[in-house]
């Protein structure tokens, strides 16, 4: 349908408008992280920064060694950067791989108990974290994984296992089964079809599944609160620590902010289409 | 490890007849063990101990039947937390579905670089809800906040206001910061039916002298209702279990506090760890029952051969 020049100017207006909703807050926050303390009470307020200055991002990272209330800040946030970093992409790796596995077997090998199992396996996506934290926090205690990053993993992976999991069989369906008897008639054995043929073929699911699970485990907060209190803290626990204390300096939250931003803001961009597809697979259908 | 122990499981097991069988269990062992350890048995166990009195501060777990469940009746600021959560479920809800299909019926209107302004509308959703809640903090903060800012800016008297003084204001202030970051998944959700939606009934339309406000009420909003539907459920279960921002942005105050913070503050500072886990059993089962439709929708695509 042809669009008329008021309409189009219109839409472009409600287009800047959605714009500034989404990244007007985190402009704000780039453009604090790089501003002087000393201007940040400036009234009239700018817009844009008048005065630029690393001294936030030096005293996080520990570049020009400097001391708050007598806490090492940047030894603390390097390494709960580590930490996020590492739960992470343990998170991913083991949480896509197995979930790949257990995928593909749901979706071609014929087995006893596969249909229910798939369901309950699925079936917990409806049940909210927290209805299983308090006894997992005493099974933890238990196996003394409070605060390991043995512990925190599996947790994130029993969490994200059924949505990549209902993810990839729904990517595995959709492959050509013809490719795979073909292979099969040449003597391929399941596990080389799987290896050499299926996944490569679903490579984009993949994706799709190890960005859900990492973008999830990267944002999670309550449950490493309670699971990673002091030595695997990861970003989402030390960076609200910032804001309890009676001063609360934002110089240094917003430079925390912008590198945690960082990480995700990368997926996004370079990864949005297949972030946006697996978004859709996990709630649509 | 977890598949030399599925290897030895699957021995002792051993009589499957065909190998696929067996590959097949091997190869679903990892998911089956994880499940049951970190979700079926805490869950199970979760509903046993509900059922009796769990301190770590108090000796002994006795039997004490229903007694956590009926001691909510009598918790005032438990429901206190209830009310707080409806309110923000409503909110949320409401603001999330009305500007998600607005603004999804922008971006498909867009003809170039609708990628790139897909990717700067999901951003939010991506970022981690606490760093959402201490951007949001920034921009509320009374002396120096963007907010007062813009408004003092606009001749309005807000220099130095603060925002969480009052439980109106607080309310809104921290549910603007959750749909903030949940509005971007209705976004998605919505353009993604918006555009499945064939260009020849447009067409058709526009022959037989339809405006374009009469196309979006007779021709996109009934076929998007589905999926306007999905997102209402995804928007109210993320509402239900809404913590972080609300965590960091107010604590335990009881003007903004929901339920999920009802829980952890029973449970991680008042160690009532059965109390806790009656709540969380309560919470689950009503954001089951407000997804259901979700629930059924996702058993009804599960279908085998």
């Amino acid at each position: 349908m042809p669009q008329s020049l008021p309409f189009r100017i219109m839409i472009w207006l409600g287009v800047a408008l959605l714009l500034v909703w989404s990244l007007g807050p985190i402009y704000w926050t780039l453009a604090s992280s790089i501003t002087p303390t000393s201007d940040f009470s400036a009234r009239p307020i700018h817009f844009f920064p008048q005065n630029f200055t690393l001294d936030h991002f030096e005293r996080l990272l520990g570049i020009n060694v400097d001391r708050i209330g007598g806490v090492e800040v940047w030894k603390q946030f390097r390494s709960a950067l580590l930490n996020s970093v590492i739960s992470a992409l343990a998170s991913t790796v083991f949480c896509v791989a197995i979930a790949a596995l257990g995928g593909y077997a749901f979706t071609r090998l014929k087995f006893p108990g596969r249909r229910p199992l798939f369901i309950a396996v699925v079936a917990t996506l409806a049940i909210p974290g927290y209805a299983v934290l308090i006894p997992l926090y005493r099974l933890m205690i238990g196996l003394h994984m409070v605060d390991t990053f043995v512990g925190i993993t599996l947790i994130y992976i029993s969490a994200f296992l059924p949505l990549a999991l209902w993810l990839l069989r729904s990517v595995f369906e959709s492959l050509p089964l013809a490719l795979e008897e073909a292979a099969q008639l040449d003597g391929a054995g399941r596990l080389y079809i799987l290896f050499r043929i299926v996944l490569p073929l679903a490579a984009p699911g993949l994706t799709a599944a190890a960005i859900l699970t990492f973008l999830g485990a990267w944002g999670q907060y309550m449950v490493p609160l309670i699971f990673s209190p002091t030595n695997t803290k990861p970003l989402t626990v030390l960076i609200p620590e910032f804001a309890t204390k009676n001063f609360i300096d934002y110089g240094l939250i917003t430079a925390a902010g912008s590198i945690a931003i960082v990480v995700p803001a990368l997926v996004v961009i370079f990864l949005n289409r297949y972030l946006v597809s697996g978004l859709l697979a996990g709630s649509v259908k | 490890m977890t598949a030399v122990t599925a290897i030895t499981i699957e021995k002792k097991r051993g009589a499957a007849s065909n190998g696929d069988a067996v590959l097949g269990l091997i190869l679903v062992a990892p998911i089956v063990l994880t499940m049951a350890a970190l979700v079926f048995f805490p869950l199970v166990d979760t509903v046993w101990d509900s059922l009796h009195r769990i301190n770590p501060m108090q000796p002994g777990t006795p039997f004490v039947g229903v007694a956590n469940y009926t001691n909510m009746l009598s918790d005032a600021d438990l429901g206190r937390s209830w009310i707080n959560t409806f309110i923000y479920v409503a909110i949320a809800v409401f603001a999330e579905t009305v500007f998600g299909i607005l603004a999804a019926a922008l971006i498909n209107q867009v003809r170039v670089g609708r990628q790139w302004i897909l990717a700067a509308v999901v951003l939010p959703w991506a970022l981690p809800g606490v760093v959402n809640a201490v951007i949001w903090m920034w921009i509320y903060q009374p002396g120096a906040g963007l907010l007062n800012g813009i408004l003092t800016v606009l001749g309005l008297p807000f220099d130095n206001h603060v925002w969480f003084n009052d439980r109106a204001s607080a309310i809104v202030a921290v549910s603007v910061v959750h749909i903030w970051r949940m509005m971007p998944l209705t976004i998605v959700i919505v353009l993604a039916a918006m555009q499945s939606i064939p260009d020849h009934l447009y067409e058709a339309a526009r022959i037989d002298g339809a405006g374009r406000l009469k196309m979006f009420t007779a021709i996109t909003l009934p076929l998007i209702s589905p999926a306007i539907a999905i997102a209402m459920t995804n928007g109210t279960v993320a509402a239900f279990n809404f913590f972080d921002e609300a965590w960091v942005l107010t604590g335990a105050s009881l003007d903004t506090r929901p339920v999920l913070i009802q829980i952890y503050l029973e449970t991680f500072q008042n160690l009532h760890f059965s109390y806790g886990m009656a709540l969380s059993l309560v919470v689950t089962v009503v954001s089951l029952l407000v997804s259901l439709i979700y629930v059924l929708r996702v058993y009804r695509s599960t279908r085998f051969e």
